[in-house]
């Protein structure tokens, strides 16, 4: 099973739920209010599909089945670690996708 | 509007309810279930004699066969214990398997091996669903709690006024608002899996919480009705398979007959089950006309719980003649559901998402605990005996339990590993550690008490790697490390939580002089 790609469906799931949650009001006038208003309503799409991409990934890990699982376990975990992290570290909950990223591309470029 | 409010009250009196009076047990039921999701690994990281060969399968079975040949050539049945991702160790018994005491063997050398008597993280696994009362008793009393586990969820959810605008809010560091805020997201974000693994696990054992239509239908039988929901008769051909073709006759009439060398039986059960899947392989009637062999997979080759599955072999021509029958809907939509229950599927990945979750489920409910005694602390018409009661039981249940996991496995590494009745003391070292803790927190003062228990917790934890250095040098291998490096972070979170409890003199202030207020509010009313 590899690792790589179970970090990079945490990574999208959480990133689906980031987009997701800034695109709830509350949360955009806080975190987000430097970005162009109009920005907002692309958020919740680009969640859900980041959320579907998570799902599609998860399914080259598991079978169907137990994909489905992981995967629910994922985005519960993932909007968790999410929700922990906005008050406390708000920079790090905010760029930890682009952060992830840039190191599966090491990571892939390492290996 | 009116009739709106009240049904939201009632709800709420119910959630604190079935909550409050269930939840300790829960949060017992929980974590033990928690860390039984490593159940393998915390068995062999109790067993430290037991090292790693790194011996694949295949030598393995030629390692036990021979040793089995030589010392029960006439036993009834072989059993061997094939080493696994999740226990690299080589086990061989001979006769009826239930019965037989299992040998450790040493699979470079094929010498035995005599690891220590331990509870292993079988006890966590038993634990979760008996509460270690008689095994009857225990399940009964363990499904009532996952009643009122569903009954609170529900519940909770009617309540909770804003479950979609709050949901990925948590505002640190507000006391009651923050401790809602917390209790909130974890059941929320995590509420699939709150259902999900309630509900499986009532699912379990739904013969024992149902019995009603096996009753009316079979008259009871459960044997009747287990025939019917198998129409493959997977156990008769098991038995056939075990009894072979000569039926039951006497071991020394069947004539003698060479056996294919058994290390072929892997692969060919690994062509079946997938590589790296199989858990036992076991002989009867060894070297006999009508030997049979059996491969068993390790759980988890599909969602669906197949405890008991095997594939067997004519162990002299090696044509397979019994193959496990796919299961009835009726029947595997339970099994399945005992499948996500036990979570043996899907990997490590899978085995830590399901720990994580977990450990998020005792939080929620160690949260709704605290919040029950935060809340009743700022209402000034609260009963406050019963408060006080709340209050250290939250400690004795919560802190206590977390004492008594991580006591049994410090008193695993300290007791003398050739003790007699081993597995007693350390039951006693559990059992005593929580005493201790229990007594602890009634005499010392709540906040006290959370701050030295979590800090005792915590070092505990966070010097399990040393401990394990120390005592166990030759022992560590890449599973035990993990299981130290596992409970040291968990000492790290609970360190951070003792910390907190520590450092809040502010809040301990405002709780203290909220106390005050009502307590002269309360004489101002009776003067």
């Amino acid at each position: 099973m590899s690792v790589s790609l179970f970090v990079a469906v945490f990574v999208v799931a959480y990133s689906g739920m980031l987009a997701c949650c800034l695109g709830m009001e509350r949360h955009w006038k806080k975190r987000a209010s430097r970005l162009p208003t109009s920005w907002r309503r692309y958020c919740r799409p680009l969640g859900v599909l980041l959320l579907a991409l998570a799902a599609y990934l998860a399914m080259q890990l598991w079978p169907l089945a137990m994909a489905w699982v992981a995967w629910l376990g994922l985005i519960s975990l993932s909007g968790l670690g999410l929700l922990f992290l906005l008050p406390y570290a708000p920079r790090l909950a905010l760029s930890l996708p682009v952060l992830a990223v840039v190191l599966l591309v090491i990571g892939a470029i390492w290996v | 509007m009116a009739k709106q409010a009240s049904v939201t009250q009632s709800m709420s009196g119910l959630h604190t309810w079935a909550g409050l009076i269930v939840g300790w047990l829960l949060f017992a039921i929980f974590l033990t279930g928690t860390l039984a999701v490593f159940d393998k690994e915390l068995n062999w990281w109790m067993q430290p004699e037991l090292h790693d060969t790194g011996l694949d399968q295949v030598s393995a079975v030629r390692v036990a066969e021979s040793w089995l040949r030589e010392r029960n050539p006439d036993a009834s049945a072989w059993n061997i214990g094939l080493p696994t991702e999740r226990g690299p160790s080589l086990s061989v018994s001979s006769g009826e398997q239930r019965r037989g005491q299992r040998t450790q063997l040493d699979a470079d050398s094929g010498e035995v091996v005599v690891p220590r008597e331990t509870l292993g993280g079988n006890f966590f696994f038993h634990f979760h669903y008996t509460l270690h009362m008689p095994r009857s008793i225990g399940i009964w009393v363990v499904g009532f709690a996952a009643m009122a586990m569903l009954v609170a969820i529900i519940s909770g959810v009617i309540i909770h006024k804003k479950i979609f605008k709050d949901f990925f809010t948590f505002r640190p560091a507000k006391g009651q608002r923050s401790w809602l805020d917390g209790h909130n997201a974890s059941a929320v974000l995590l509420l699939p899996f709150h259902l999900m693994i309630t509900y499986t696990g009532l699912a379990i054992f739904f013969l024992i919480y149902m019995p009603a239509a096996t009753d009316v239908l079979y008259g009871g039988d459960r044997e009747a009705l287990f025939s019917e929901l198998r129409p493959g008769n997977e156990q008769q051909v098991e038995r056939a398979g075990r009894a072979g073709e000569g039926g039951r006759a006497p071991r020394a009439e069947v004539p003698a007959a060479q056996m294919l060398p058994l290390e072929q039986f892997i692969g060919r059960g690994e062509a079946y089950y997938g590589e790296d899947m199989l858990g036992s392989l076991s002989v009867s009637n060894p070297d006999r006309a009508n030997a049979r062999v059996e491969v068993r997979p390790v759980m988890g080759t599909r969602l669906e719980l197949t405890k008991g599955e095997s594939l067997v072999f004519n162990a002299i021509t090696g044509e397979v003649v019994g193959a496990p029958q796919p299961t009835r809907t009726t029947l595997l939509t339970q099994k399945v559901m005992a499948g996500l229950h036990f979570a043996q599927f899907g990997g490590y990945a899978m085995r830590w998402i399901y720990f994580l979750c977990g450990l998020i489920s005792c939080a929620m409910i160690a949260s709704g605990l605290v919040l029950y005694t935060v809340k009743r602390r700022r209402q000034v018409k609260s009963d406050t005996r019963w408060l006080r009661q709340a209050e250290w039981l939250n400690v004795a249940v919560i802190g206590g339990l977390m004492f008594a996991c991580t006591a049994l496995l410090w008193g695993n590494r300290m007791l003398p590993a050739n003790m007699a009745e081993r597995e007693l003391w350390e039951l006693r070292v559990f059992f005593g550690g929580w005493l201790l803790a229990l007594v602890h927190a009634r005499l010392r003062a709540p906040l006290r008490a959370w701050a030295e228990q979590l800090t005792l917790i915590a070092l505990l934890l966070l010097a399990m790697p040393v401990l394990d250095m120390l005592l166990a040098p030759k022992a560590l291998d890449g599973l035990r490390l993990s299981v130290d490096a596992s409970a040291a972070a968990m000492g790290l979170i609970l360190g951070w939580a003792a910390w907190r409890v520590v450092c809040q003199p502010q809040a301990v202030k405002k709780t203290a002089g909220e106390t005050k207020k009502i307590r002269t509010s309360r004489t101002g009313v009776t003067s």
